[in-house]
């Protein structure tokens, strides 16, 4: 298991430093998709195939294939030259510092937890994920789970008025 | 703990080699039963009726020159193929084709994996099917190829929809995402008893998806010469050939599992009857593609959006108010 870990870590590692430096951006967006399919490993090394299964289903097989499709349709096969001003590499550099600092906080004085709750390891296999996901959800996170429900709803009808206006 | 790791292992070798074997004698089926419809003999040279047919199409294939158009993303446009025949094979791995079986004191369930979200985990594999014709579409370098692979990816987007939300109703009823355990809820009854909405949406949505006439508008000849693979030649354009038939061969076995009892039957063999019932939605997949004319792509998309989706959702209501009536 941990080996496995190992493996799926330097994937999305990998693939994630492939997709912000590959010039072509079709190629970026398959080492996100193939980014993508190293944190559904770790999902699966957690117990969660469910988290696992949707973050291939709607992250590689509906979002991406939109981007995917969008590149290909405004045909940018390289890009040729970046443009970058101040604002933006000074943003970036604080936004780096923060995420270090707060990695080696982490290392130095992060300590391993036991898993606790109800929810073993063995309960799980028993009853399956799904189950204990949409409990929850209809039961203690009842409310944010109606709100992100209308959120997408909002965006549909923003997307469908957006659409319509070409006409 | 060996004993499990050898039989997983048969298992594996035994599904992969009979997925292959069947894709390429679809190839011989769809041929024959093209001409029976036309009223024509098919193939009839190569071995008693032309049963050598798909082995020699494999041999002229495999010795075939491999072009690789020039300017055209080389990595890209050979991982393509292989992007669609690898879901289309994995896919198989959560279906039961039979009943547990008993060798050696030990209990062997013929099924590769029994996942608890056996559902999910093929429509996740399915949504990545497009890929393959998306990416092969645009690393030939040439206007009908990528024509055609942005046409496929619209018309696949649309219609998982449709697919994924057939699909609700059987969980619903079955209030249980693992293969093994709607085959054993349907013991009693098939739930195309209690879904025939579902099963007619997941048949029409399912054929889409695998881009098959009427669907075909990805590779339409008439239109754009053969789509995302007019570029492809050799054995790259036999591996879309190989997805696209272990495709069909999935998603009827997956209609069997969830619609048709899987495996379940009287007096013959499971293994046997799962064969039978797959066989026969094979047969409904071609008689679809002899039948009907190849839809517009305006029309493809009303179907997919304006009746498909909205049907899905009436169905899923339906279905739910049934259920809560049935209980009060």
């Amino acid at each position: 298991m941990e080996a496995l870990f190992y493996v799926f870590s330097f994937i999305a590692i990998f693939s994630a430093l492939m997709v912000v430096t590959m010039r072509n951006p079709l190629t970026s967006a398959l080492y996100l998709v193939l980014c993508f399919f190293a944190l559904a490993g770790f999902y699966v090394l957690l117990d969660m195939q469910f988290l696992a299964v949707m973050q291939i289903l709607v992250y590689a097989g509906a979002i991406m294939v939109l981007v995917v499709l969008v590149i290909m349709l405004l045909n940018i096969s390289k890009i040729k030259s970046v443009k970058t001003d101040l604002h933006q590499k000074i943003i970036g550099i604080a936004i780096s510092l923060v995420l270090l600092v707060e990695i080696i906080f982490y290392i130095a004085y992060g300590t391993t937890k036991k898993p606790t709750g109800i929810f073993t390891h063995s309960v799980i296999d028993k009853i399956g994920n799904t189950r204990v996901v949409g409990e929850f959800l209809f039961t203690k996170y009842m409310l944010s789970f109606e709100i992100a429900s209308i959120l997408l709803f909002v965006a549909i009808i923003g997307a469908y008025l957006f659409a319509k206006k070409k006409f | 703990m060996l004993f499990w790791l050898i039989a997983e292992v048969v298992k594996i070798l035994i599904v992969f080699a009979g997925l292959l074997l069947s894709a390429a004698y679809l190839t011989l089926l769809e041929r024959k039963i093209a001409a029976r419809i036309q009223n024509r003999m098919g193939p009839m040279e190569a071995g008693f009726h032309g049963l050598l047919q798909p082995i020699a199409d494999g041999i002229k294939l495999f010795f075939k020159e491999d072009i690789i158009p020039s300017e055209a993303n080389k990595f890209l446009f050979i991982l393509a193929p292989i992007l669609v025949v690898i879901p289309a094979l994995t896919t198989f791995a959560v279906i039961p084709f039979g009943a547990p079986v008993k060798i050696m004191g030990h209990t062997v369930p013929l099924q590769i994996t029994d996942v608890n979200i056996g559902i999910l985990f093929i429509l996740a594999l399915t949504s990545l099917g497009v890929y393959g014709v998306v990416l092969g579409g645009w690393a030939s370098n040439s206007k009908y190829s990528l024509l055609g692979g942005i046409r496929t990816a619209a018309q696949m987007v649309s219609y998982e929809i449709a697919l994924v939300l057939s699909i609700v109703g059987i969980i619903m009823i079955a209030g249980d995402l693992s293969l093994s355990k709607i085959v054993s809820e349907q013991s009693h009854m098939w739930f195309i008893v209690y879904q025939p909405v579902g099963f007619l949406l997941y048949l029409v949505a399912s054929t889409a998806e695998m881009n098959r006439v009427p669907f075909d508008i990805g590779e339409a000849e008439g239109e754009i010469v053969a789509g995302f693979h007019t570029e492809y030649s050799s054995m790259e354009f036999a591996f879309y050939f190989i997805g696209e038939y272990a495709q069909m061969v999935v998603n009827s076995a997956v209609i069997v599992t969830l619609f048709l009892g899987g495996w379940q039957g009287p007096f013959l063999p499971p293994v046997l009857w799962f064969l039978i019932k797959v066989f026969f939605v094979i047969l409904i997949y071609l008689w679809f593609r002899w039948t009907y004319p190849r839809l517009r792509y305006d029309e493809l998309m009303d179907l997919g959006w304006k009746f498909l989706l909205p049907l899905a959702l009436a169905n899923i209501i339906v279905t739910g108010f049934i259920m809560v009536l049935l209980k009060g």
